[in-house]
């Protein structure tokens, strides 16, 4: 799974970002290898080398690069955030307008849930954690409540953060209030001392 | 009549919450209610064939997936003739799908429904739900066999909109026990929130949410989860922080 983030080598780079723009362009059902090829500007046996596992592996690379941008610019919307509190209500709410703003998921979601959602599903684990380990940071410098487990409640609020963030349901993100109380009145309830 | 394809089962779902067969004009309004108003229908109404075949189709489900199941392959495995699976599932197999999981569903809440009524505190009641839930999940390998090998068949009805319908339905199952415990305005959250946690170790389960350890399952909704639905959600001391 590493393998799918490291961005270091060039032609690498140039393939994914050439997949990215192909899934963009003609959505993960009229992706092919052929088109990205043409798209890199790289001969196809570059392409194969790079990625031996095909169309397959350049899609789920180009989902999962595209999952990394879209959390990395998560982060430059939330800034330099001290608590947990203040990072879960700052990050809700860039999360969804990011998402809301993203065409290029909106349309795929549209049009091809079927093949989009399952390769979202498999990086997820991966998010889940990344999250999960950002939350922990800032959990042990809060004042917990008995019977909390750093690690437990950091796995459980990354996983709830991204059920909220792709379905808000009932909660309004737009409204400030209701955010703090989805925040503070469930959220952390259980985990940090009020 | 659209073949078989992603569609599928998006027709399927989209039937089930839709569909408001009920001459009540209140539930009729809301699809919700009356999604889980038919499948209680549906599971306590059907006939032992009815039953037979929605088992035969399960077998042939995980056995070669749901888009390779005919319904010749339910006729072969049930030992009945064609004439009689059509009947069932006059709709084919958009309808097969349907109606196999009203009756899994309806079977599940069915079982369920009493294990709640009984449940004597609100920890009680969430203990008892979240545990029977997970288990369920975890235990049915027609649904693990479609989740594994045919996901774009399942996972797009438990993600972003379409996991809204789910919410709802949650909230519809919920409403009847949590009422109980909760104030009429906290259901809604609560039910929402017991059901996103419910469905994501259920789908990713988690060596510390163990459903078959009575006690990791405690842990959680005392620790976690009790606090959330509890601490009221209408408390407008939230506002002045």
């Amino acid at each position: 799974m590493g393998g799918h983030l490291d961005d270091q080598d060039p032609t690498r780079c140039r393939i994914i970002e050439a997949a990215y723009a192909c899934l963009a362009r003609d959505g993960v059902g009229d992706t092919t290898v052929e088109g990205i090829v043409r798209e890199a500007g790289v001969s196809r046996a570059t392409v194969y080398r790079a990625f031996p596992g095909g169309r397959a592996e350049l899609v789920s690379t180009a989902v999962a690069h595209a999952v990394v941008e879209f959390f990395a610019g998560l982060r430059s919307d939330i800034g330099d955030v001290a608590d947990v509190t203040t990072l879960l209500e700052v990050g809700l709410v860039a999360a969804r307008r990011r998402l809301d703003d993203h065409e290029v998921l909106q349309r795929a979601l549209e049009a091809e849930a079927g093949r989009i959602v399952p390769e979202l599903a498999e990086i997820m684990p991966v998010v889940v954690d990344l999250l999960a380990a950002e939350l922990a940071g800032r959990l042990r410098t809060e004042r917990l409540r008995p019977g909390v487990e750093i690690a437990e409640a950091a796995d459980l609020l990354a996983r709830l953060a991204l059920s909220l963030i792709g379905t808000p349901g009932d909660w309004d993100m737009d409204d400030p209030a209701a955010v703090r109380r989805l925040v503070r009145g469930q959220l952390l309830a259980g985990v940090v001392e009020a | 009549m659209p073949s078989v394809s992603s569609v599928t089962s998006a027709t399927a779902s989209r039937d089930l919450v839709d569909r408001a067969p009920t001459p009540d004009p209140v539930t009729a309004a809301d699809p919700a209610t009356a999604t889980v108003d038919s499948w209680a229908t549906e599971y306590l109404r059907a006939d032992d064939t009815e039953r037979h075949l929605v088992e035969a189709a399960r077998t042939c489900i995980a056995r070669w997936g749901l888009r390779k199941t005919s319904l010749d392959d339910i006729a072969r495995e049930a030992g009945v003739g064609r004439a009689t699976v059509y009947r069932v599932f006059p709709g084919g197999k958009d309808r097969l799908v349907e109606v196999v999981v009203c009756h899994e569903a309806g079977r599940f809440f069915h079982l369920m429904h009493a294990e709640l009524a009984a449940a004597d505190t609100l920890e009680d009641l969430l203990v008892t739900g979240v545990t029977s839930t997970l288990r369920l999940l975890a235990d049915d390998d027609v649904l693990a066999a479609v989740i594994r090998h045919e996901p774009e068949l399942v996972l797009p009805h438990f993600a972003f909109h379409q996991l809204g319908r789910v919410l709802d339905l949650a909230v519809v199952l919920c409403r009847p026990h949590l009422e109980r415990f909760l104030p009429a305005s906290d259901v809604r959250p609560a039910a929402e929130l017991l059901a996103r946690v419910v469905l994501t170790f259920g789908f990713r389960p988690s060596a510390w949410v163990d459903p078959s350890d009575p006690a990791s399952i405690r842990r959680l909704v005392s620790t976690y989860l009790l606090p959330a639905l509890t601490t009221s959600t209408t408390n407008d001391s939230w506002e002045t922080t």
